[in-house]
């Protein structure tokens, strides 16, 4: 039973995103309890298999009995697991703010919406597992469509944005299929694993270099990288406050984990090609993005543009962990990105509980509120203390382990940027704690109005989280550092 | 520097893809109206499948169907088929992302009255 756990993950979403548009025609209300049951069952199950990748090992999951390298395979190993934790964790967090909010941002679409969800944890999970290149690449395609499909939902200024998202993601999807067409044609074959075995013999080839760089490209447009980022702040801040969250706390994400397997798993950590060592030069668009990133969010004046520049300067820390080519970076590295997803989540709840209920949006108007809305204020600080880094969150553990990782590599312009980018980060949330105690005359409204319970409850957890991964940091990066490594490392 | 152009011409197909590649990268970067960004798009989505198809190719070999059932298969008479399975999985994908493009373009269009990019954004300041 346990080894098709994975099978079940991703099945469980799909089949419910499936048969949601026959059952709900008719009962638009069963949409919502039927997408939580779907959550819940998917967040049993996720630890049902990290529990069991934990115990006998990573799973090898071959579909329809097709034994690799000639059917697909699917790799649930540590790093997948954790991530799917998370990811199911997130999504069930995203589905309850959802309830009061969808239905006021999109009116009539909630069926749509909660379609869409499914489709896109459904695709997320299948990134997180693929074992084969190509497969990577359909999963990469389904999650951007229901994203486009997600940020276009409600109309209005996203619609443009949205139309945005989709030519630049075309097109990095494109340049990804165009990089894995070039891998297939010099190692015939698409399975990981056995790539992995075929590609030291390669390493000169002109093909597999060109691959690597359109496939790079492709996967930077998808993960938001700093020269690629255009597309997200628009869509993220045009989104509808009840989908902008999941957005932001999975989609970048999952697609940086997709490139961690593709140069730790197929390329082997020490590749160089061409005298030019492949992980350094990551580090430095790493680098670029990280600094970049927290410059940006410091000028932005509307609250959500300023948390999607903070989350494009983390995607660049993350890659300056995970680039350092010894342990602790990239112990430190997925810590963080399991941190950030957490951290983007709460501060896109926080946003979306700002404009749904008081309407703020700008950091200006963050002034109308100030004192009266002190668990607001509270929540705000405690994810500014994990976003800075500083001791008690998860936050600060991250960038430590990626601080020692980058010394241990005397890599010193990594770590100036990181505490650069941590600088610039304590700024941005500066700016915005200047807005909100600033006097300001107070509106009426304020006082009478109090948030929906299942916005309160999944900010309160989101920020909870926080705090926990901080004081569980240590027994969680020694358990990724004995077992989601990659083998080449 | 010439050899090279002429291993160039030595692979039409490849010429080809490029081509058509480029052509519709400069569709997407210069034109303002939202669908023509689109048809540009569609080429270089097409131009990807079509060198994905090429790589199959082999000389002197027939489809991917047995020419009878009683030789041993061998693998030099027929191109490989895997290429055109992923190009067909790819096709799907890529007529699925137009299929919400198209649809996001009538919603501009209902929206603003215009699918000219400059006006477009100019509504939404």
């Amino acid at each position: 039973m346990n080894e098709h756990l994975p099978a079940v993950l991703f099945l469980l979403p799909l089949f419910a995103a499936i048969a949601m548009p026959v059952v709900c025609l008719k009962h638009r209300e069963w949409s919502r309890p039927i997408s939580l049951t779907v959550l819940s069952a998917m967040v049993v199950v996720s630890v049902l298999n990290l529990n069991s990748v934990i115990r006998y090992g990573e799973v090898r999951y071959a579909f329809s009995g097709w034994a690799p390298p000639l059917g697909i395979e699917w790799v649930a190993d540590g790093l997948a697991s954790v991530v799917l934790v998370a990811l199911s964790v997130l999504g069930l967090l995203a589905l309850v703010f959802a309830g009061p909010t969808a239905p006021r941002d999109l009116g009539g679409r909630v069926v749509h919406f909660y379609v869409l969800i499914l489709l896109l944890i459904a695709a997320l999970t299948g990134i997180a597992f693929a074992g084969d290149l190509f497969n990577l690449f359909v999963f990469l395609e389904v999650a951007a469509i229901a994203s486009y499909g997600l940020v276009g939902v409600a109309g209005g200024k996203a619609l443009f944005a949205a139309f945005r998202y989709l030519l630049l993601g075309t097109l990095g999807a494109s340049l990804y299929l165009l990089g894995v067409s070039y891998f297939y044609a010099a190692s015939g074959t698409l399975n990981m694993a056995d790539m992995a075995e075929q590609l030291p013999h390669l390493l000169t080839s002109k093909a597999v270099v060109g691959g690597l760089l359109f496939m790079f490209i492709g996967l930077g447009i998808k993960m938001a990288l700093v020269p690629f980022h255009v597309w997200l702040p628009d869509a993220y801040t045009h989104a509808p406050e009840s989908i902008s969250p999941i957005l932001a706390a999975l989609v970048t994400k999952v697609a940086l984990l997709g490139w961690i397997r593709i140069i730790y798993w197929v390329l082997g950590a020490k590749v160089i090609i061409y005298d030019i060592p492949v992980l350094l030069l990551v580090g430095v668009l790493g680098t670029l993005a990280a600094v970049i990133g927290a410059v940006l969010a410091l000028m932005a004046r509307n609250i959500k543009t300023m948390f999607a520049y903070g989350g494009i300067s983390h995607i660049g820390i993350i890659l300056i962990g995970v680039t350092q080519g010894n342990k602790t970076g990239f112990a430190g590295g997925v810590f963080y990105l399991l941190n950030d997803a957490v951290m983007q989540g709460a501060l896109f709840f926080l946003a979306g509980a700002l404009v749904f209920q008081y309407g703020v949006r700008t950091v200006q108007d963050l002034g109308q509120i100030g004192k009266r809305v002190p668990w607001l204020t509270g929540a705000l600080i405690v994810i500014a203390l994990g976003m800075v880094g500083l001791p008690p969150t998860g936050g600060f553990f991250g960038k430590w382990y990626i601080i020692l990782g980058a010394l241990e590599a005397h890599n010193y312009v990594a770590v100036a940027a990181v505490l650069l980018s941590t600088l610039l980060t304590l700024a941005y949330f500066v700016k915005l704690f200047e807005a909100m105690f600033r006097q300001r005359p107070p509106r009426s409204d304020i006082l009478q109005s109090e948030l929906p319970l299942s916005c309160k409850l999944s900010l309160g957890v989101t920020t909870a989280s926080i705090v926990m991964l901080g004081l569980f940091s240590d027994p969680i990066v020694q358990w990724i550092l004995n077992q989601a490594l990659p083998p080449t490392l | 520097m010439v050899d090279a152009v002429l291993a160039l011409f030595q692979r039409p197909n490849f010429l080809t893809f490029v081509v058509i590649f480029l052509w519709g990268f400069y569709i997407m970067l210069t034109r303002y109206n939202l669908v023509k960004k689109l048809v540009g798009m569609y080429l270089v989505q097409t131009s990807v499948l079509f060198f994905l198809v090429s790589i199959s190719g082999k000389k002197g070999a027939t489809v991917p169907v047995l020419l009878n059932t009683t030789d041993p298969v061998r693998a030099a008479d027929y191109v490989n088929p895997l290429p055109h399975v992923l190009t067909l999985t790819a096709i799907v994908v890529g007529v699925a992302t137009l299929g919400v493009a198209l649809a996001l373009c009538a919603a501009i269009y209902r929206q603003y009255g215009t699918l000219d990019e400059e006006e477009v954004l100019k509504k939404l300041q």
